[in-house]
Parts: C-alpha cells; structure tokens; sequence
C-alpha cells in the first residue's frame, strides 16, 4: 500500500550548463570582439538557457542548443541596436567577398603551415573576417559543428553556411599569407 | 551552372570530405585540368587547416573575474525554486476532504509566485551586479534625470521617469538589460557608496514583494501596469533607508 517512494533524479540541467561556460565565452568574445560584451552575452544566454530549459529536449545536443541561444540573443541585440554593419544576412558581403577571391597566386597550405601562425595573429586575423564569414568558420573549424546545425543556429539555409564557410576559410587565408608577407618586408634582416 | 562555379560550390564539402565519391571524382578530374580552381581549393584547405590546428588554443580564452560565480549563483537560484514544486509530488493524493484540496491549490499558487518572484530578483540582481562591474569605474559623473530620460527614448524608445539626484543619492547611468523575453531600461545610482539599481518593466504586472537573492535586497511592485524592481546591499546600518524610500516614492509618480 505504502511503495517506496520514487526519488526525482538530481536536477544536473544548471551544472552541465555552467560546464559550457568556456567554450561559449570563446565563441562570445570571436562574436562581439569586445570583451564587457562578451561577458554580457555569456551571462543572458545561461540566463536565457536557466529560463527555457523546458524547450530543451533531455538526450539531444545541449551544447548546439546552448549556442543557437547564444546566437539569437547576439543577433537580436545587433538587430535592436543597430550597432556596426554586420548585416549577417546580406548578399552584399557575399558579392564584395567574390571579388576579392582572384586568381592570385597563393603559396600551399603545406608552405603555409611549414611558417609558425601565431595564435595572436590568427584571432587578429579572425576579427577582421566579415562577421557573417566569422560565425560560419568558427563553429566549423573550431567547434566542430555540423552544417545542419550551424545553418539552425545561424538561421539561414545550409547552402549560405557552406558558402560562407567557403569564403571564410579563403579570406582567413588571404589574410594571414599577406600579413606574412608584410611582415617579411617589414622586418630589416 | 559552369563547371568551375559547380565545383567552387562543392569545395567546403571536398575539403570537409563530405563530398559523395563519385561526384568527388568529377571534381578530382576538373581540379587537374583547371588551375584557378586549385588556386581556390589551397586558400580553403589552407584556412581550414590553420583553423583546425590552432582551435584547442583559440578555444581557450580565460574566463574574465565574477563570471563563472555569477553564472553558479544563477544557477543555484534556478534549481532551489524548480524544487519547490516538487514538494507537491510529496503530498499523497487522499480522499480525505476538499479543504486540503483547497489548502493544497493555495499553496502551489504561493510557491510558484515566490518562485517566479525570486527568478525574477536573481535575474535582476545577477544583472546588477555584472552592470556596476563592467560599466562603472572610479567614481562616474553625476547625470542629469532628464538627459538620461531623453537617451533612453531616443535610443531604445521608452519612456520613463528617471528618479533625479537627491542629497546621498547619485544618478549615475542608465543602460539597457535583458530580461527575460524582453530588455527593460536599467538605471544606475550610487547611494551612500553604495550600487543601487532600478529596474522597470513595463507590462508587466506582480504583487509587492522584499526578498533577499545573491545577498542583495530586491524590492518589488507595481503601478499602472509596469512593475519596478529596486535592488541594494545589504543595508545594516540603515545608510540606505533614505535613498530607497525616495526611489520607491519617486520612481512610480
């Protein structure tokens, strides 16, 4: 008459949030490029997460879902403010980006990689990328996310994200082959 | 679709190598032959390819002071009031009598407003907190009530009163935060020494409530639809009674 008594299973939602709270840092400092507002984006995605964590589906990716939360939320702050032309979803970025991706002779990235990139450079390099070319290539590159994935939290179709990961890893790598060069120049033996 | 625009839109999936073998043939074939293509294809693998080596490193960016502890408290907070419902699954349905059922129905309502209300002042005073520690340093200029007004219309469209300056109370920056689904006009102020916030939501409707979240006080309630949250420090001396009684008189009129 009297079973036992089921104990609910210990609420661990809160933990395995705080336990994404590096890599969503990273990704929020590469977005915003500005540390406060880094920091303030870090706080309203957990605060955003905490909130609606019952739209959560238990067992699927709570790290996709954490930075899809992430995503909106910059996306809709940039959007209220109208702050700096990032204008993630115009076409325009897309067409300037075409026109910079020439014929140009380009060392191997065997050669490349034989040079020492300094983390430094890299992230330097990495936000001076469009922010629309910044996303895409960070979360694949660096997070590893699928494309599937990305286009969900990014909002746009899979097409653009493959397109602009494509032009992201193209420019990242311009860039970094040009300031090699420059510093070659530069640098009096 | 020309033959080099095909391949160039297939190229992230090459190099991810994600590209069906068959097609990845076709594309083999043509990179043979076409040396702009290959040109394109060393920049992508080239960009991928630094990306992916230095990702544990570019993951790695130190956590600035306070975050993580402001996170944990968030946290805390969230998981103490989603345990309060719980204690309904501890009450035993019986038949016993419509009065506990009554009983029972009062005491959920009373839980879940407590609950929301204590969300509602973590939330707030997490906010609080993060607002004085990025955005204020030193001691900030005193700013004019009706300035701050102005730039709170112009910039984001509210309209607000903005309690003024009084004698041990400093208006010192007003800002916009995030709560919930929406962001509500935060307004700074330094009392005594002390970070005292005012926050307003407007639409929003709650009963009057003083709670004590992340050990900051969060005085809530409402009029005319819109509800104003006051937090402040601990107050044991009593420094700031003055400066929240004018906030709480001042900030509805």
């Amino acid at each position: 008459m009297f079973g036992r008594r089921e104990r609910a299973a210990p609420d661990t939602f809160g933990d395995e949030v705080l336990g994404y709270l590096e890599p969503l840092y990273a990704t929020a400092m590469r977005l915003t490029r500005n540390r406060a507002d880094a920091e303030d984006l870090v706080q309203d995605t957990v605060v955003r997460a905490l909130r609606f964590r019952n739209r959560f589906e238990p067992g699927t990716n709570l790290r996709a879902w954490l930075y899809t939360i992430l995503h909106n939320t910059w996306r809709n702050r940039v959007r209220d403010t109208a702050r700096e032309a990032t204008d993630v979803d115009s076409d325009r970025i897309e067409e300037l980006a075409a026109t910079a991706d020439g014929p140009a002779e380009v060392e191997t990235p065997e050669r490349m990689l034989l040079r020492s990139t300094m983390d430094a450079d890299l992230k330097d390099a990495l936000d001076e990328l469009p922010e629309a070319f910044r996303q895409a290539v960070w979360l694949r590159d660096v997070e590893e996310f699928s494309y599937t994935e990305i286009a969900r939290m990014l909002d746009v179709p899979i097409g653009t994200v493959m397109s602009r990961i494509s032009r992201g890893r193209r420019q990242l790598f311009e860039k970094l082959s040009q300031a090699k060069n420059d510093a070659k120049v530069s640098v009096p033996r | 679709m020309s033959e080099c625009r095909l391949v160039i839109s297939q190229l992230t999936l090459y190099v991810d190598e994600q590209l069906e073998p068959d097609r990845r043939i076709d594309v083999d074939r043509h990179l043979e032959r076409c040396v702009s293509c290959r040109g394109m294809l060393a920049r992508e693998r080239g960009g991928q390819i630094v990306l992916r080596r230095s990702a544990p490193q570019l993951r790695e960016e130190p956590l600035p002071p306070g975050l993580r502890s402001r996170c944990e408290s968030l946290v805390r907070e969230q998981t103490r009031a989603a345990s309060l419902p719980g204690w309904r699954r501890t009450l035993v349905p019986t038949v016993l009598s419509v009065i506990l059922l009554v009983f029972t129905a009062s005491a959920i309502f009373s839980l879940a407003t407590r609950q929301s209300d204590a969300l509602l002042a973590a939330q707030l005073t997490a906010d609080h907190s993060k607002c004085f520690k990025l955005f204020v340093s030193g001691n900030p200029p005193v700013m004019d009530a009706h300035e701050v007004e102005e730039m709170l219309a112009r910039e984001y469209g509210w309209k607000i009163h903005v309690p003024p300056s009084v004698d041990g109370l400093q208006l010192i920056g007003a800002r916009r935060c995030l709560y919930a689904d929406g962001l509500v006009p935060h307004v700074m102020y330094r009392a005594n020494g002390q970070d005292v916030s005012l926050f307003v939501l407007n639409g929003v409707t709650r009963k009057p409530s003083d709670l004590v979240t992340f050990g900051h006080r969060s005085q809530i309630w409402t009029k005319n639809n819109t509800t104003f949250v006051l937090v402040s420090p601990p107050d044991e001396n009593g420094r700031l009674a003055d400066a929240t009684r004018y906030m709480m008189k001042e900030a509805d009129r």
